[in-house]
């Protein structure tokens, strides 16, 4: 057990406190520095927005991360899992609407109705994951040009399954009553949705620290990110290990997209591309393989978006791209990365 | 090259002679190939065929290009439809912005295609190769994105989605006529033709001798074992920059000759996701790490593209009614992409390489029995 604890534990004398302190003030400088040109009402409504996109995306980026950084494995089919949720959960809630549950039913229908789509949207998303580890992305471990192929090849795939299953078109999404409409905080007017998102958010955050800290799986996940050769050594099958993180991730990702479809209240084959890219920034910027970084990433992200989309809105689209420059040159391994 | 067959006895004669054959076989399908596209118009007297024939010779050069960067290089960047649609947006722009068309215009339209995807693929090299080839992989598919969505959205530049549609100046404009010639009527657009097959030839012998230059050498064995080759003493980051500095350019050069050839840009024709998946398909299933397969990539997808849309109408007149056959067979996609995996995980070097790779395995067997 020594050599496991040695490659999971922090390692002794590591300046925690100190460098952590200065890091998260300037941080929270940095989010405070839009009030500047931002009325406190408006910032608060954009600082509630950037935070639930950024909820979303952490959903996608953490699976990413969690892939990459145990398996070695960049795959770029993640966003297809996304799409697939999305598609999923739409059906769901058409499915529930024709029984009257999702946009007339009671507080309890609508809110059971949300929760089946996402349950349906994790199930198809974890199945797929297991299905695609197994059948495809095993065959090129160790390989990063047969695995960046093979899983663009696979997203392309997946995405055409979809358009034949539901068609090329773009369909509107049914939304829940109770996630209609928004609450008013003393003028500051926040979509219900977007609390319903960062509650998601946090909670799945906090429900992987708690995985990955306190369990014994999440012990050997840690390990594996570490040292793989030393976790099979002390007899663990990394095998089933890669499968349930990569089924989880997949999860994850599919979870992202059913609710980034009640959000947008719209889906198309097309959202998966699009996702992924934001998730790839993310994780960037957070650091490969670490779950802390992409959930620090993905708010950067989330918030820098609102903010300039409302202050140069041209500028929106490359403001994360400029993050990434200047993370990829001040840190080249991410926020939180290592090595 | 680890695919070519050495004999162990080079002087043998059974060999030798074998080797001489192989070499003289290849030769003679390259001149059938270059003459093939030189009497193209006369062979096939249609606007269609010469503008499968302009569009194969435009993409062997993108794909042989991008072949150089993940072939040869072993890096994979998703930005090579950027640099295209980069090249393709220098001609219409300093065309549309320049007013009336001039021969000038066309040089500086390949300056600035050159310079401009240069010192981007130098930018985007130093930002994220120095740290990891994967980064590479993540940094340009963003900066990709980001690309085609500023094409679209910096209108007063790129005109946005509309695209651009632009005249080509003096005889190289559809309006010029120079009589006919066995048939075929030389006009703006033969010209054009033969025009695009001169740069496309050029380009494409310039990257056949990079590769066999001994700079093209050090960068296959930085592929096959990079820190072997930092320990030579080579700095891998300068000639894997070098590497993908040159193949951006090359496919800035394709790009414009492809907006010469159609006339028209716009965001979705060449700079959008579907541009760089047709890339990645034609050098795939054309072989990778062997130049020529850019040829036989890029004819069988054009090909495919321009053909599948009508045997897929006549497919869905074979079964009508049946929606779900009529959707899958519009998916085409679906099944280039199925190809494209099981090539992968197949033929990984592509058709070139199964040629190369049965032609070796002749040689031997031929020397053994003399």
């Amino acid at each position: 057990m020594n050599a496991l604890d040695v490659a999971v534990g922090q390692p002794p004398g590591r300046p925690v406190s100190g460098r952590h302190l200065a890091v998260g003030a300037g941080a929270a400088a940095l989010v405070l520095v839009p009030l500047i040109w931002i009325d406190p009402t408006t910032y608060l409504v954009l600082t509630v927005a950037g935070l639930a996109m950024g909820m979303l995306l952490f959903l996608t980026a953490v699976g990413l991360t969690l892939i990459f950084g145990l398996m070695d494995v960049l795959n770029l089919a993640h966003g297809a899992f996304f799409a697939w949720g999305g598609y999923v959960g739409f059906s769901v809630l058409q499915r529930l609407d024709a029984l009257g549950w999702v946009e007339t039913g009671s507080l309890g229908q609508s809110v059971g109705s949300t929760l089946l789509a996402l349950a349906a949207a994790a199930g198809v998303g974890a199945v797929l994951g297991v299905v695609v580890e197994r059948v495809v992305v095993r065959r090129v471990y160790g390989d990063h040009l047969k695995q960046i192929l093979i899983t663009v090849g696979l997203s392309l795939v997946m995405a055409e399954v979809i358009k034949i299953v539901w068609g090329p078109n773009d369909e509107m999404v049914l939304v829940p009553q109770a996630l209609q409409g928004s609450y008013d905080l003393f003028d500051v007017v926040v979509n219900r949705f977007r609390v319903l998102a960062v509650v998601v958010g946090v909670a799945v955050f906090g429900g992987l620290h708690l995985l990955l800290r306190r369990t014994r799986l999440g012990l050997v996940v840690r390990a594996g990110v570490e040292n793989r050769e030393i976790v099979e050594v002390m007899g663990y099958d990394i095998g089933r290990i890669f499968t349930a993180v990569f089924a989880g991730g997949a999860a994850l990702a599919a979870v992202g997209g059913a609710m980034w479809a009640v959000f947008r209240e719209q889906i198309h084959p097309g959202m998966g591309d699009e996702n992924l890219i934001l998730a790839l920034i993310v994780v960037i910027i957070g650091g490969m393989g670490s779950v802390t970084g992409s959930f620090v990433g993905a708010v950067v992200v989330g918030l820098a978006f609102n903010y300039v989309s409302f202050l140069v809105p041209k500028l929106a689209l490359g403001v994360n791209i400029l993050i990434m420059v200047i993370v990829l040159l001040l840190r080249p391994q991410g926020l939180m990365g290592q090595e | 090259m680890a695919s070519r067959a050495v004999p162990l006895n080079p002087t043998a004669r059974g060999a030798g002679r074998s080797r001489d054959r192989a070499r003289l076989l290849a030769a003679g399908v390259r001149a059938l190939v270059l003459l093939g596209f030189v009497l193209g118009p006369w062979i096939f007297p249609s606007f269609r065929a010469m503008d499968v024939l302009a569009k194969i010779m435009i993409f062997a050069v993108v794909v042989a290009s991008y072949d150089l960067i993940i072939g040869y290089t072993g890096i994979v960047s998703f930005a090579h439809g950027m640099f295209f649609g980069l090249g393709a947006y220098c001609l219409a722009l300093v065309i549309h912005h320049g007013g009336e068309p001039r021969g000038f215009h066309l040089a500086v339209a390949l300056v600035l295609a050159v310079g401009l995807s240069s010192v981007l693929a130098s930018a985007v090299a130093f930002f994220s190769l120095r740290v990891k080839a994967i980064f590479f992989a993540m940094v340009t598919l963003a900066l990709a994105e980001f690309a085609h969505i500023l094409g679209g959205q910096w209108t007063s530049l790129t005109l946005g989605e509309d695209g651009v549609s632009f005249r080509l100046p003096g005889v190289l404009g559809v309006g010029w006529n120079g009589g006919g010639v066995l048939g075929v009527g030389v006009d703006g657009r033969l010209i054009t033709y033969y025009a695009v097959l001169g740069v496309s030839v050029a380009v494409f012998v310039g990257l056949l001798r990079f590769v066999e230059s001994p700079v093209g050498r050090v960068i296959e064995s930085i592929r096959e074992n990079e820190r072997r080759a930092t320990a030579l003493g080579y700095r891998t980051f300068h000639y894997q920059l070098l590497a993908t500095v040159v193949g951006s350019a090359g496919a800035s050069i394709a790009g414009v000759l492809f907006a010469g050839w159609v006339r028209y840009v716009n965001p979705e024709s060449v700079l959008g996701i579907p541009v760089m998946l047709n890339i990645l398909l034609m050098v795939i299933i054309g072989g990778l790490g062997t130049l020529y397969g850019g040829i036989v990539g890029a004819a069988f997808i054009v090909a495919a593209e321009t053909w599948l849309p009508e045997l897929q109408k006549a497919a869905s007149t074979l079964l009508p009614g049946v929606e779900i056959a009529q959707r899958l067979a519009e998916r085409w996609v679906l099944y280039f992409g199925i190809l494209f995996m099981l090539v992968v995980f197949l033929f990984p070097k592509g058709i070139m390489g199964a040629v190369r790779q049965i032609l070796a395995r002749r040689e031997p067997a031929r020397t053994g029995g003399q």
